[in-house]
């Protein structure tokens, strides 16, 4: 009995110890033990991402021969479609080449696209974040644009060896500024993510519409990056305004939600666009000067 | 036995009893004490601790709705509302750093060992230097030149830019003043981000990048924020500055018709944002309308003061839209005319233009020349600009304030005067040579060598002043000041503002205009003055619109459409309505015969096609007009007003007008033609709009 009660008195003692020191130590061993715990787990979230990948390898090997012989038909007539546009786009860019070289236009590039797996979801916030397979070692640097094609995804907000944080386009923590489809005056409008309650549907807002402005007929209106911003490269998709947009009290604007242009609970795979040049903004987000 | 005696535990002694009863009494009272003190608090005053309580730990903040828009007739808005971004300090979330930057500050005054140490004042230094710390990485993310200079990791001080304009600096009066009666409301760090005031001329563009660079650089979470509200713009800049007028800062917010009773406790701390009054104009006359309900929100406070939790709100409401009758168009024509009078040194000539629609006495233009930019008016107004307007004399808005002699405008009344008077008829032939004696002295005419043989009709076309001069004198002086009376010159107008649309106060439409200056003189005005007795000279003066008649080009614009209808009066209106049936309030048949108002009417369109206006004759659109060139004299010095009225088209006369031009010492300024180019600037703007509506609305009558 007064061993249990002595081995007892020492767990809490120990416990009080380390909560003493857990609050004494500097930030920085803080900040280093969360680096730590977090290169730690990636392994086994490549793991995931890995096993994910094998899985749905084996389920598609699985299918039949007439399955995939369709699915094969159904792709070349994809292929056929999709040779024809990069005929016609590439013609484009000849045409601006061309233009270019007599106006003597120089464009710089201004991002290196990087491909990413998606290796989990943040499961404390399970629509709004995404762990990705790049990271640091690949050069990826916080406040990078992540886009799927032509859309937004959203964009890195932690950076570490070989994984990075993404905010969704629907994370609270997520902003940035957009012109709306049929809006010939290109006025900015802010599009931000919503904080939702667990299990909710995650959403995005899109706020300071003109009130005269009105979506075009029989299809949704698309919403484009600005790329005014530094961030984004311009036109890139961002979503679609859901429905309609209402006015609200004050007046002079509109708003309305945003429903993101991918399935971002379904995201495999992404590219993280790296700016060349470091924009102010990321300085500000490096922790070391930020905070 | 022993340990018997030492179990002892009552005392056995009467002594000793009283002691214990006196402890047992004493702590009895005691704790009766407590609990009678805790039921009192809870039974009988817990209503008022509650309220003590409510009043302590929570406290209002009003929030200003947006103002109502203003459109022109047509329903384009001349006064919208724009979207402000503000990036604000929230205070309470600094705390922290406020205090670490002040252990920092105590640290390093110890360790030069100080003498004293101003604690009060070292706060203040750390506060300062964390919310400069912050602005400048604001301005670090928000400046243009750090894109193309960012390589590598410098830390953001390094990176500001050197030039260091007010707005880059945390204003230490205006932090002061913020804790002393706003502690709970963010600081606000920068004011407008697309326009930030600091001097440098941001395009619209540069703007919007700075607000872009912004919402997507600067970190999302923090205690810096992007706030957005609504400030008043002026899309056309200056037009119709005088009609639309401008707004100033107010801290007396609309009421919220919702108001929870707690908003309505005397005793609730309110804080306030500071919201916007109309200032002139129709912001001012139509205050009521357009400023909207206030929101409000319920706080919780934290010891220190700042705001904790919103535990309820109610959002502003934005206030009414006012339609307006103005023509944008046409108003936009009439000031890029009056723009282009100016005297020898460059600066513009002081003038007034004004259009009226002759049936509803709708005003389709009304312009005033110098003016003003509101939008400058809007936010913070420098005092440079303000001195400035003062200057060149910008804020009298000279159509409806200004008073001047009508000069030869006013022939029409003298004429009206004489035919009703019988004294000349429309087609009395008059000798009129260079120049008329009145007593002893010679009254001239403007044409050396005089006009011959006048009628009405020539009278008109060629402003013969003998002929008129004759006419006043037979007519004499009481019966051209009640002419002139009949036709209002000397009766404000202009319509007044209904009391529901000013919450009970009485106002025009357009505030402060002129009324106790309108001079319709006669034998008593003359001696009220104490100029003496009236005489004939005084006469022959008036009849030329020449002496002590003071009128405003509103008035002249009124009197050319009450002749275009064959009546007295125009009532003018600024605000548009559909249901405005034509008549006017005190008017009366002109009381002429056809064949006078015809042959008046006629001299008229002489006048713009052969006479002293046809520089502003305009093939293919008949119209009547009257020029005036009237003396006055400018810091003792002689100066001419150019004049010119009417109304369009000839037959069937839809739109009235008059313009005013001042003329300097150094300017060479006659009616028609300094005049008269602005009159047919505006009718070549009118005209085809008019031509549209019509054809418009040729279609609506057929089916």
């Amino acid at each position: 009995m007064d061993q249990n009660r002595q081995g007892a008195r020492a767990s809490y003692i120990a416990l009080s110890i380390f909560v003493a020191l857990w609050i004494l130590v500097p930030s920085a061993v803080r900040r280093f033990n969360r680096e730590a715990f977090v290169e730690f787990q990636a392994p086994a979230l490549h793991l995931v991402g890995k096993s994910r990948d094998m899985a749905t390898f084996w389920e598609k090997k699985s299918r039949s021969v007439e399955e995939m012989t369709a699915a094969g038909r159904d792709l070349a007539r994809i292929n056929a479609a999709l040779e024809i546009k990069i005929n016609a786009l590439e013609d484009i860019r000849r045409e601006n080449v061309r233009l270019r070289e007599i106006t003597r236009y120089n464009v710089p590039a201004e991002y290196m696209s990087v491909v990413a797996r998606v290796a989990t979801r943040d499961s404390s916030s399970w629509w709004q974040r995404i762990v990705i397979r790049k990271g640091r070692n690949d050069g990826i640097r916080p406040g990078a644009p992540v886009v799927f094609g032509n859309t937004v995804v959203g964009r890195v907000t932690a950076v570490h060896l070989t994984t990075s944080e993404v905010d969704l386009v629907t994370s609270p923590g997520f902003r940035c500024t957009a012109y709306l489809e049929g809006d010939d005056q290109n006025h900015i409008v802010l599009v931000n993510g919503v904080a939702s309650n667990s299990l909710g549907t995650a959403k995005a807002r899109v706020s300071v519409i003109p009130r005269d402005y009105s979506m075009p007929a029989g299809q949704p209106a698309r919403v484009f990056t600005t790329g005014m911003g530094g961030v984004f490269p311009s036109r890139l998709v961002i979503g679609y305004l859901d429905g309609g947009t209402y006015a609200t009290q004050v007046g002079s604007f509109k708003e309305s939600l945003l429903i993101p242009s991918r399935d971002l609970y379904n995201l495999q795979e992404v590219s993280v666009l790296v700016p060349l040049h470091q924009n102010p903004g990321e300085a500000l987000m490096q922790g070391d000067q930020f905070q | 036995m022993k340990e018997s005696s030492d179990t002892r535990v009552l005392p056995s002694t009467p002594v000793e009893r009283l002691r214990l009863y006196g402890v047992f009494f004493f702590f009895f009272a005691g704790f009766v004490y407590v609990i009678g003190g805790l039921a009192f608090r809870q039974l009988i005053q817990s209503s008022d601790l509650k309220e003590q309580s409510d009043t302590q730990s929570r406290r209002v903040v009003l929030r200003p709705p947006a103002r109502g828009r203003i459109y022109d007739r047509n329903g384009f808005p001349l006064v919208d509302n724009r979207a402000r971004w503000s990036v604000k300090a929230d205070l309470a979330s600094l705390q922290k750093e406020f205090r670490g930057e002040y252990l920092r500050l105590v640290a390093a005054e110890k360790a030069r060992e100080a003498v004293s140490i101003d604690r009060e004042k070292l706060m203040e230094d750390a506060r300062v230097r964390v919310l400069q710390g912050w602005l400048n990485k604001v301005w670090f993310v928000i400046d243009e030149t750090n894109r193309n200079t960012t390589k590598g990791r410098k830390s953001p001080a390094k990176l500001t830019p050197v030039t260091a304009p007010a707005e880059r600096q945390i204003n230490i009066d205006e932090l002061r003043k913020h804790l002393r009666e706003r502690r709970a409301l963010p600081f606000t760090l920068v004011n407008d981000l697309a326009f930030p005031g600091t001097g440098q001329a941001l395009t619209a563009d540069d703007g919007t990048k700075s607000v872009a660079r912004f919402i997507e650089q600067f970190p999302v979470e923090g205690p810096i924020r992007l706030e957005q509200d609504i400030v008043r713009t002026y899309p056309y800049g200056a037009m119709a500055a005088h009609v639309l007028g401008y707004v100033k800062d107010t801290d007396a917010l609309p009421d919220n018709v919702d108001d929870i009773s707690e908003v309505r406790v005397e005793s609730l701390q309110k804080l306030h944002y500071t919201g916007k009054t109309g200032a002139a104009g129709i912001e001012l006359s139509y205050n009521y309308v357009l400023s909207g309900r206030s929101g409000w929100e319920l706080w919780s406070k934290t010891s220190s003061g700042y705001n904790q939790t919103r535990l309820k709100f109610s959002e502003p409401a934005q206030g009414g839209n006012v339609m307006l009758s103005i023509d944008y168009r046409i108003q936009q024509a009439a000031e890029s005319s009056l723009a282009k009078l100016k005297d020898p040194q460059g600066n513009l000539l002081p003038a007034a233009a004004v259009m009226i629609d002759v049936h509803t006495g709708e005003m389709l233009a009304l312009a005033s020349q110098p003016s003003f930019d509101p939008n400058r008016l809007a936010d913070r107004v420098s005092s440079k600009y303000y001195d400035e307007i003062d200057k060149a004399g910008g804020w009298l808005n000279r159509a409806t304030q200004g008073l001047y002699a009508p000069g030869s405008t006013f022939k029409v009344i003298t004429a009206t005067a004489g035919m009703r008077k019988k004294v000349v008829d429309w087609d009395d032939v008059l000798e009129c040579g260079a120049f008329f004696k009145v007593g002893n002295r010679d009254y001239p005419e403007h044409e050396p060598v005089g006009f011959g043989d006048v009628n009405l009709d020539k009278m008109l076309a060629v402003s013969c002043n003998v002929w008129n001069y004759q006419v006043g004198l037979r007519t004499g002086i009481e019966a051209l000041a009640a002419e002139s009376r009949r036709f209002g010159l000397d009766a404000p107008l202009l319509q007044t503002v209904s009391d529901v649309e000013t919450g009970g106060q009485a106002m025009t439409e357009l505030p402060f205009a002129a009324s106790r200056g309108l001079v319709v003189p006669d034998r008593e005005y003359k001696l009220r003055i104490g100029a003496g007795a009236w005489n004939d000279g005084d006469t022959a003066n008036l009849s030329i619109g020449q002496g002590y008649l003071l009128t405003t080009p509103l008035h002249m614009a009124c009197v050319a459409a009450s002749i275009a209808r064959g009546e007295t009066r125009t009532v003018p209106s600024i605000i548009h309505s559909v249901e405005r049936n034509g008549r006017h309030q005190g008017s009366q048949p002109i009381g002429l015969n056809p064949n006078q108002l015809e042959a008046l009417r006629g001299g008229m369109v002489r006048c713009v096609e052969e006479g002293t206006a046809r520089v502003a004759r305009i093939p293919g659109l008949p119209y009547a007009g009257k020029t005036g060139t009237a003396e006055y004299f400018k810091k003792g010095e002689k100066a001419h007003l150019a004049w010119m009225i009417g109304y369009a088209p000839a037959e069937n006369p839809v739109v009235a007008f008059a313009v005013l031009v001042e003329g300097q010492v150094d300017t060479n300024t006659w009616g028609g033609k300094t005049a008269g180019p602005v009159v047919k600037e505006m009718l070549e703007t009118w005209w085809p709009i008019a031509a549209k509506a019509n054809q418009d609305e040729k279609p609506k009558a057929a089916r």
